[in-house]
């Protein structure tokens, strides 16, 4: 019997090549986006997942207001809930950054990007396997480090590296573990040291700067509600209410008012997918654009199994006389099932093979769109594919199967068949369902280019058009204090200023495109504003063309700029609702400072963020604002450019910093990266387009053309009787152009109403206009009509005869 | 009426030439009922459907109504075919998914003829071939008969100046064979021409004239007596 089906299945193939290969085509375009979806989705729900207390190591979460939640918490939290509740096991703080570090052994250098400052707890939390040494004693004191295996082999090669001694940030460590870095986390440490106690312990009393990653280890995770309890009581006793004291009014007021800080914690597992914070140091998983992808590969799944469908429907009406015949010889309904089920299976299996050959060939660029390295070999992606194999199998071939199965071998062997009606609501019913997810993708991805357009061409209040932005590190060790950290920068600039060329030098303590550093809040009469930070240098204001709409500049002129000075930016005033604000008094982190003007708004985030309400100060103003001058901006004569950065490149290694490689960008090239990923969404979008549209075509195409043979009959009767090319053109077309009409109406709601949603992501977003809508209408009907005439006009032409006599 | 000289058919496919019609000469004058008999492959069908404009000739004239037909081009033959030409086919070749109306209206929308008067013209010729009660039916809901009647009807409604006949009776039993059969006869007294190709002796007696084929050529020519009897009947 089989190689019965098989003889049959390869005629059949070979009787059809174009619509099966479009068929095996369509099927594998659409598993190789699912096998996509998938390896990115297996990836993002991969992290911690290895990890034995992922349930039961939390993250404080701290709710600021509203919407914003922070992944920092402050100095005391972390021993005050250790002793109020007697649910947590432990605590542990982290950095919440990556250290960028060389480190020295003897007279070799390696840097090192991936550093991570801890307690001493790190690897009871994270529990790596270790090589040398143990987890337990890995980091018992500040002079104490782990090394990765790769970092290890990098510093002594094949030597052990147990007990070694290193320097970091001219500080002596030794050696204490080796842990292997191979399974994924929301820390991927290349090295821990524990400076953190020391941190800790400078910050005790600080309940309000919250500058840490807290996690807590609880002995059973259901209690989570408690100790959020026991956090809620403490950031009362400690923070509203001597806040409100300090403001003289009872707490209840305070809160009414300012609002609270209300913790939340997150479990281990649920952070790189479902936090609510900004992320830890590994950032978050985009799980928006996770599950747009996931939906968007099973919609085109969904879609070419609806054209595999079709087309083995209409075809399956062809084959009518043969499953007639088997009928009558005797074949059950369940044998005529099994065989066709069995077609569909081979050409799945050709399908999946052709599907892993794409993703093979591309997913090196894959790869460079997530900034992944992803890789098409794990158990688990085949146990995937086994089980998309038999979904698959069974939604695109069991239809079809009982469609056959039932044919009336009466009626087939009659002969009239051909022509019958059966199953053409189902097929119809898909087409429109085609053209409505068609219209869907073009809707859609003419919004999202809108919407990037509209960032592109966005006035960004500032020019960064051919202004220098030098990375300078802090060189000096964790110990200098501000001041001198300003006067080593001021000797720089002057330097810098000799060089010929250079025009202006300013540092600031930001970068345009990454938002501010940080965050501190004030108090104006009754109003709370979150002020984001802008220390800046003399002069930087203006290099970078940011307007000023009321008051000056700093000016050095003025002795009082740089002690209490301030400037603020249209949010800003428009919070503080004063219509005079210039030389206006605030009291800002328990300092006086009087606002000496206003700037114009402009983004220091990506521009797809709302502005910020910002404080402008000069570094001189905040002494601890100097540990923030990582940038220094330079303009310089654009014609000599290129000689005057090899000048200051030049200068930099010799005499400011020669280990680290002297790293420098244009402002507004650093700025456009930052909303690079919202750019690769709308290139992914357009990608998934025309792949859509791609298929939706080739799905009219086949119906198309099924159902004009089907028609042909009635087409050479017309023909006989007079009608003319162009009438039956329009007979031929109209239905199509009926069925995208209803498909587009279907689209129009659900492309409203998620790519709203989508717009939502942006503070500065297009509305959403009839253009599109009217954009895909037309190139919908365009497509529809360029398919459907091709195959009727051939219908027009063919000769009349063979249909009148011979059916 | 229609005047062929010498027209020629020739089938080719990769291996052979196949003759259907070799140099076949006809003349058929206005109000003639000629039938066509021969075995299969004789090329009476050939010959049928270039005389029906379906089909075009390698070879020879042929003349409509005096208008040369053999190398005209796909537009023109469509305008002389749908102006005067009327099919009858053996499978009816009705829409099954039109109505029997709306099948019998066709011609007239393709002939642009204005919406009242085809509704005027439809029930007038579904009252004389007595269907008027099947006009909403659909093909597929008739006896075999009805249904060749209603493409009767449909050859008709346009006053064709020729009506062309394949094998009317082949798909009917001899009852219905025979009512079509009269029909056409009383068409024919009523002053029709008619070309009729048929398999069945009976058939063709109802016809004045029989032509013979075999192999793409004309064998003979015969004039039938039971013509004179429906002459006769007709004038009565």
């Amino acid at each position: 019997m089989l190689k019965n089906w098989i003889s049959i299945f390869i005629f059949q193939v070979k009787n059809n090549k174009l619509f099966t290969a479009l068929n095996v085509l369509g099927l594998s375009i659409g598993i190789a986006g699912l096998i996509f979806a998938i390896l990115y989705w297996n990836d993002e729900h991969s992290y911690d997942q290895w990890n034995p207390n992922k349930e039961n190591v939390f993250l404080v979460a701290n709710q600021m207001d509203p919407t914003t939640y922070w992944a920092s918490s402050s100095a005391p939290i972390g021993s005050a809930i250790k002793n109020t509740s007697p649910e947590v096991e432990s605590y542990c703080y982290v950095n919440g950054n990556y250290d960028n570090e060389i480190i020295h052994y003897n007279d070799k250098k390696v840097q090192s990007g991936k550093i991570v400052v801890a307690q001493k707890n790190f690897f009871d939390y994270f529990p790596y396997q270790f090589i040398e040494g143990n987890a337990k004693t890995g980091l018992p004191d500040g002079n104490s480090i782990c090394l990765s295996e790769d970092l290890a082999i990098q510093l002594f090669g094949n030597e052990s590296a147990f007990g070694k001694k290193i320097v970091l940030q001219n500080q002596t460590l030794v050696v204490r573990g080796v842990y292997k870095l191979d399974k994924k986390s929301v820390f991927n440490p290349s090295c821990v040291v524990n400076f953190m106690d020391l941190r800790v312990k400078n910050t005790i009393q600080q309940w309000g700067n919250f500058q840490f990653i807290l996690l807590l280890k609880l002995k059973n995770p259901t209690d989570a509600g408690l100790v959020e309890k026991s956090l809620s009581k403490i950031y009362y006793d400690n923070m509203t209410a001597p806040r409100a004291k300090f403001q003289g009014m009872t707490p209840e007021e305070f809160i009414k008012k300012f609002g609270e800080v209300k913790p939340h914690l997150e479990s281990l597992s649920s952070i790189r997918l479902h936090t609510k914070t900004g992320g830890l140091i590994e950032g978050n998983g985009n799980y928006q654009l996770l599950l747009i992808f996931m939906g968007l590969s099973i919609l085109i799944l969904i879609l070419s199994i609806v054209n595999y469908v079709n087309s083995a429907t209409a075809n399956a009406v062809k084959r009518a006389k043969e499953i007639g015949v088997r009928k009558v010889i005797g074949a059950s309904k369940t044998n005529i099932i099994l065989q066709f089920i069995f077609e569909t299976a081979i050409i799945l299996l050709l399908s999946i093979l052709i599907s892993l050959v794409i993703v093979e060939l591309s997913i090196p660029y894959y790869n460079a769109f997530l900034e992944k390295d992803l890789v098409l070999q794990s158990g688990q992606l085949y146990l995937q594919l086994v089980v998309i194999f038999i979904g698959t199998v069974i939604t695109a071939g069991i239809f079809p199967a009982i469609y056959v199965s039932n044919f009336e071998v009466l009626k087939v062997l009659r002969g009239n068949f051909i022509r019958s009606k059966n199953g053409v609501w189902l097929r119809n019913g898909m087409l429109i369902f085609q053209f409505a997810v068609a219209a869907f993708f073009i809707i859609g991805s003419y919004i999202v280019y809108q919407q990037i357009d509209y960032m592109n061409s966005k006035d960004l209040g500032f020019n960064g058009n051919q202004v220098l932005n030098i990375s300078y590190r802090n060189i000096y060790g964790e110990k200098i204090d501000g001041k001198i950290q300003f006067d080593k920068y001021n000797n720089i600039k002057n330097q810098l200023l000799r060089i010929k060329g250079v025009k202006q030098v300013a540092g600031g303590g930001f970068v345009m495109g990454s938002g501010a550093k940080s965050v501190i809040s004030y108090h104006y009469k009754d109003i709370n504003i979150d002020g984001n930070n802008v220390p800046v240098d003399f002069g930087l204001l203006e290099m970078m063309k940011i307007k000023l709409v009321k008051g000056r500049y700093f000016n050095p002129q003025y002795s009082q700029d740089t002690i209490n000075s301030m400037l603020i930016n249209e949010t800003a005033l428009k919070l503080l609702n004063e219509k005079d604000p210039i030389g206006k008094k605030i009291n800002w982190d328990g300092k006086e400072v009087i606002i000496v003007g206003v700037v114009k708004d402009f983004n220091i985030g990506n521009p797809g963020e709302a502005i910020p309400p910002m404080s402008i100060f000069h570094f001189k103003s905040i002494p601890w604002f100097s540990g923030l001058l990582n940038n220094i901006y330079v303009t310089a004569d654009p014609k000599t450019m290129q000689q005057t950065i090899a000048a200051i490149e030049n200068v930099w290694l010799k005499k400011v910093d020669s280990d680290y490689p002297f790293l420098y960008d244009f402002v507004d090239k650093e700025y456009k990266r930052s909303y690079n990923s919202y750019v690769q969404q709308k290139n992914l979008f357009s990608l998934l387009n025309l792949i859509v549209i791609l298929i939706a075509l080739i799905g009219l195409f086949a119906l198309a053309s099924y159902s004009i043979e089907r028609r042909m009959k009635e087409i050479a009767i017309r023909k006989t009787l007079g009608a003319e090319t162009n009438i039956l053109l329009k007979e031929l077309c109209k239905q199509y152009v009926v069925f995208s009409i209803i498909g587009f109406l279907i689209a129009s709601f659900p492309a409203y109403y998620l790519l709203n949603k989508w717009l939502e992501n942006f503070a500065y977003r297009v509305s959403i206009s009839i253009s599109p809508f009217l954009i895909g209408f037309t190139a919908l009907l365009l497509l529809t009509l360029a398919v459907v005439l091709s195959r009727a006009y051939q219908a027009t032409k063919v000769d009349v005869l063979r249909y009148l006599k011979y059916e | 009426m229609i005047t062929i000289k010498k027209l020629s058919k020739v089938f080719r496919t990769e291996e052979l030439e196949t003759k259907a019609l070799s140099e076949i000469s006809l003349t058929i004058n206005q109000g003639d009922f000629v039938s066509i008999m021969g075995p299969s492959g004789s090329g009476k069908s050939t010959l049928l459907n270039i005389v029906g404009l379906l089909d075009s000739a390698s070879d020879g004239s042929y003349q409509l109504l005096d208008q040369e037909m053999v190398g005209l081009k796909e537009k023109l033959k469509a305008k002389a075919r749908k102006e005067n030409i009327g099919f009858i086919f053996q499978n009816f070749n009705l829409i099954d998914e039109l109505s029997v109306y709306d099948n019998i209206e066709l011609p007239l929308i393709y002939n642009n003829v204005s919406a009242s008067e085809r509704k005027s013209r439809v029930n007038e010729i579904a009252r004389i071939l007595n269907i008027s009660h099947r006009l909403k039916h659909f093909p597929q809901q008739l006896s075999g008969g009805q249904q060749q009647r209603v493409a009767v009807a449909r050859a008709l409604i346009n006053n064709p100046k020729i009506i062309l006949a394949d094998e009317p009776t082949g798909n009917l039993d001899s009852k219905n064979g025979n009512e079509v059969m009269e029909l056409l006869t009383d068409l024919h007294a009523s002053g029709s021409t008619i070309l009729m190709v048929t398999h069945s002796d009976y058939d063709a007696s109802f016809s004045q004239k029989t032509i013979l084929m075999k192999d793409g050529v004309i064998l003979s020519e015969k004039q039938n007596h039971r013509n004179v009897d429906v002459l006769v009947t007709s004038k009565n």
